[in-house]
C-alpha cells in the first residue's frame, strides 16, 4: 500500500493529464482545471513545509551549540519578525505597499538579495583572468565570441567599430541559436524519457 | 529608485556594505547579512504564499465562501497538503508520498505535452521550415546563409551529442563542427553572463551612490 | 619573481578594485555614449506599438530583487508605452519577491505619470504560484485563477475584468523574467496552447537561450539584460537608469576584456618560456 498506492496515484494523474489534454470536451477539461487547481493548492504546503523546516534545522544547530549556531538566532529573528509582521494583522493588509512588511521587504531584503548576487561580478572577473585560457582552437574560439558579445552588446562597441552591434546579432540569431535549439532538443527527450519512467513508475528514486 | 526616505537607506547601505565586505575576506558582517536574508526570505515566501493563494483560493471556498457556493472538493487538495507535514516525522514520513505522486503526476504528465507541443515540434519546424517553404528562392543571402547555419548547426550539435556512434568519419567530422557550434553558444553565453553580473553590480552601486550618498541622480 | 610572475599572481582583491572602479568612475563622471536600438528589442515595441487602444496587454513579472536592474527599467519602459497608446493592463507576477516591484513600478507609471484608473485601465492580480500548471489554468479561465486582486477585491467587482476572461481576449503578454517559472513555461506552456503575441524581456544570462524561440515565431521579440532595457529607454525616449549605467556598463566590459587578453598573453609568453 505504501509504494502500490503512491504508484497508481502518479500513473493515474500522468496518463489522466496527457489523455485528456487531447479531449476538448468541456466536462473533461474542467475536471482537469479542478486537479490543476487541486495541484497549486498543494504546493503553497510545500512553501509552509520548507518554513517549517528552516525553524527546526535552525532549532536543532542552536541546540547542538554546532559551527556558527550563534547566527542561526538572527536567521530565527529575522523569520519570526517577517511571519509576525505578515500575519499580525490577521489580513492581506498586512503585504500591502507602505506595510512594515514592505518596509523590511524594500530596506532590508531586496539590498540583502540583489547585493548577494553582485558579488559575482568580482569572482567573475578575477576567474576570467586566472583561468579563462585559449589553450586549443575550440577555446580561442569560445574566447573570440565571448570578446565579439562583449563588445557588441555595450555602446562603446559600436564606437570602435559599427560592425559589431550587427556581428554580435548575427551571431546570437544563428550560430548561437542553432547550438541552444540542439542543447534544447537534446534536454527535451532527456525531460520527456524521465517524466515517462516516472509516470510508469520505473524511476523511483522521489519516493525515497 | 526602490529607497524610502530617512534612516531607511542607511539600514540599506549599512547591509549592502556588510555584504560586499566578503570581498576582502569572510567576516562576522558578512554572516550576520546572509543569515538576516535567510529569515527574511522564508518569511515573506510563507506570508504571501498564505495570503495570496492558500486563503482566497484554497480555505476561502471550503470554509468562508461567503455569498458564493462552498467548494466541498478543496478538501482533498486540504488533505493532501496536510499530509506534506508528515515529513516533519520519521514514523510519519512516508505518508508524503501521497501528495508528491499527485503533484508529479499532473506535472510531469503536462511536461510530456507541453515539451512536445512547446519546444520539440516547433524548433524542429523553424530547423526545416525554410526549405520546406516555397519562399525560400526569395530570401536574399544572408537570410537563407543563415537558415543553412540554422539547420548545419542543429544537426552537427546533435550528433555531437550522439554517443552511441563512434566520432569517426563523416560522423567525426559532423561532432567536430557541432563542437565549434556550441563553443560560440558558449562565448556569447559567456559574454552575457558577463553582462547580466555586471549590471547587477552597477545596481547596487546606482543605489549607493545615488539613493544613499546622493552623488549621483 | 618576474613581471610576467606578479602580474600572474596578482592579488585578486586588487582585480575587485579594478572593477568597482570600473563601475563608480563612469557613473560619476557620465560619457552619454549612444544607445543602439538592435532588432529583437525593436520587434517588441512595433508590435506593441500596433496595437489599437483599448487593447489588453498581460504583463507577468516573474523576477526578485537580484533581476531588478535589468528588468525593473525594462518594466518601467514598456508600462509607458502601454499607457501611452491608451491599452489596458493585467498583470500578474509567478515570483513572490517581483510582485512589490510590479506594483512599484504601477503606482510611478500607471498612476503618478498617466492618471490610469485602477480597475478601469488596469489592474494587478499580484503573486500567483504554481508556474506552468497555473498558466495552463490562466489561458483557459483567468476568474478561476486569479479570484481576487492584490487589494483582495474580487474579480467580479473589477470593470474591466468583466470582459477579459481567457487568453483569447489578451492582445498581447510580455514577461519579464529571469528564471524558473518564467519565460521557458510561458512559450511552452501557455503560447503553445493559446498562441497569440508573446514577448519577453529577460535578464542576460537567460538572453542567449531565447533566440531561438524568435526565429521560430514563438516569441516576437526579446529585451535582452540592461542594454536592451536602455534600449527600450531610447525607443520611449525616457532615459533612465539602464541608459545611465550603459557608460560603466561599457567601461566594465573593456575592463574584464583587458584581463583576460593579459590572462592569455602572460599564458602563451610563459608557454613560450617552458619550451
Amino acid at each position: 500500500m505504501r509504494r502500490q498506492l503512491p504508484l497508481a496515484i502518479i500513473f493515474v494523474m500522468g496518463v489522466f493529464t496527457i489523455v485528456t489534454n487531447f479531449i476538448p470536451a468541456k466536462p473533461v477539461a474542467d475536471l482537469n482545471q479542478m486537479f490543476r487547481n487541486w495541484y497549486l493548492g498543494i504546493i503553497t504546503f510545500f512553501t509552509f513545509l520548507g518554513t517549517i523546516n528552516l525553524a527546526r534545522v535552525s532549532g536543532e544547530r542552536l541546540k547542538e551549540k554546532s559551527r556558527d549556531w550563534q547566527y542561526h538566532i538572527i536567521l530565527l529573528m529575522a523569520l519570526a519578525t517577517q511571519l509576525f509582521l505578515g500575519f499580525y494583522k490577521w489580513s492581506p493588509d498586512a503585504l500591502r505597499e507602505g506595510s512594515p512588511f514592505m518596509y523590511v521587504y524594500f530596506n532590508l531584503q531586496f539590498p540583502l538579495e540583489s547585493t548577494m548576487y553582485s558579488l559575482l561580478a568580482f569572482f567573475m572577473t578575477s576567474a576570467s583572468f586566472r583561468a579563462f585560457r585559449a589553450r586549443n582552437k575550440e577555446a580561442l574560439l569560445l574566447l573570440l565570441a565571448a570578446v565579439v558579445v562583449m563588445l557588441g552588446r555595450v555602446p562603446i562597441g559600436s564606437s570602435i567599430w559599427h560592425g559589431f552591434p550587427s556581428v554580435t546579432e548575427w551571431l546570437m540569431s544563428y550560430p548561437n541559436a542553432a547550438a541552444k535549439r540542439g542543447i534544447m532538443i537534446g534536454i527535451d527527450l532527456g525531460l520527456i524519457s524521465m517524466s515517462l519512467r516516472m509516470i510508469l513508475g520505473i524511476e523511483r528514486s522521489y519516493m525515497q | 529608485m526602490y529607497m524610502t526616505t530617512g534612516l531607511w537607506p542607511w539600514f540599506a547601505a549599512a547591509l549592502t556594505l556588510a555584504i560586499y565586505s566578503f570581498l576582502y575576506k569572510d567576516n562576522p558582517f558578512y554572516k550576520i547579512a546572509e543569515y538576516i536574508f535567510v529569515g527574511l526570505s522564508a518569511g515573506y515566501w510563507a506570508s504571501y504564499m498564505f495570503w495570496n493563494y492558500a486563503k482566497p483560493n484554497l480555505f476561502d471556498p471550503l470554509f468562508w465562501p461567503g455569498d458564493a457556493a462552498r467548494n466541498y472538493w478543496n478538501i482533498i487538495p486540504l488533505i493532501l497538503g496536510l499530509l506534506m507535514f508528515t515529513q516533519l516525522f520519521r514514523q510519519t514520513s512516508w505518508m508524503v508520498r501521497f501528495p508528491l505522486t499527485f503533484v508529479l503526476g499532473v506535472a510531469l504528465g503536462l511536461q510530456i505535452i507541453a515539451t512536445v507541443e512547446g519546444d520539440i515540434i516547433p524548433q524542429l519546424a523553424g530547423t526545416f521550415d525554410p526549405f520546406l517553404k516555397s519562399n525560400f528562392a526569395a530570401y536574399n543571402f544572408w537570410q537563407a546563409a543563415g537558415s543553412i547555419v540554422i539547420l548545419g548547426g542543429v544537426i552537427t550539435t546533435l550528433t555531437y551529442f550522439f554517443f552511441s556512434i563512434e566520432h569517426r568519419g563523416a560522423f567525426g567530422l559532423s561532432a567536430k563542427t557541432g563542437v565549434y557550434f556550441l563553443m560560440i553558444s558558449f562565448g556569447a553565453s559567456f559574454g552575457y553572463t558577463v553582462m547580466a553580473r555586471i549590471s547587477l553590480l552597477i545596481g547596487r552601486l546606482q543605489f549607493l551612490l545615488g539613493d544613499w550618498l546622493h552623488v549621483i541622480k | 619573481m618576474s613581471i610576467l610572475d606578479r602580474i600572474s599572481n596578482l592579488d585578486r582583491r586588487i582585480v575587485f578594485v579594478a572593477v568597482a572602479l570600473a563601475v563608480i568612475i563612469p557613473l560619476l563622471i557620465p560619457v552619454g555614449l549612444p544607445v543602439e536600438v538592435t532588432p529583437p528589442v525593436q520587434k517588441v515595441y512595433n508590435v506593441i506599438e500596433s496595437l489599437p487602444a483599448g487593447s489588453v496587454v498581460l504583463v507577468s513579472i516573474d523576477y526578485d530583487p537580484s533581476g531588478a536592474p535589468e528588468l525593473y527599467p525594462a518594466t518601467l519602459s514598456v508600462m509607458r508605452q502601454c499607457f501611452a497608446r491608451n491599452l489596458k493592463m493585467v498583470v500578474i507576477g509567478m515570483w513572490a519577491t517581483g510582485v512589490p516591484l510590479g506594483q512599484r513600478a504601477l503606482k510611478q507609471v500607471a498612476l503618478d505619470e498617466y492618471h490610469k484608473q485602477y480597475g478601469v485601465d488596469y489592474v494587478n492580480f499580484g503573486f500567483r504560484p504554481g508556474g506552468a500548471v497555473m498558466l495552463v489554468n490562466l489561458g483557459r479561465n483567468i476568474h478561476d485563477v486569479c479570484r481576487q486582486d492584490v487589494y483582495g477585491t474580487p474579480i467580479e467587482d473589477i470593470p474591466m475584468m468583466e470582459e477579459i476572461r481567457s487568453a483569447k481576449d489578451i492582445a498581447f503578454t510580455i514577461t519579464f523574467s529571469m528564471g524558473d517559472p518564467g519565460s521557458d513555461q510561458w512559450i511552452w506552456y501557455y503560447h503553445a496552447r493559446y498562441r497569440g503575441n508573446l514577448a519577453t524581456a529577460q535578464t542576460a544570462i537567460g538572453a542567449p537561450k531565447y533566440y531561438q524561440y524568435m526565429q521560430t515565431g514563438q516569441l516576437v521579440g526579446l529585451i535582452g539584460g540592461m542594454k536592451g532595457a536602455a534600449e527600450y529607454e531610447t525607443l520611449v525616449k525616457q532615459p533612465g537608469l539602464a541608459t545611465i549605467g550603459m557608460d560603466a556598463q561599457s567601461i566594465a566590459h573593456m575592463l574584464i576584456i583587458g584581463f583576460i587578453v593579459l590572462g592569455n598573453v602572460i599564458y602563451w609568453f610563459e608557454k613560450r618560456r617552458k619550451k
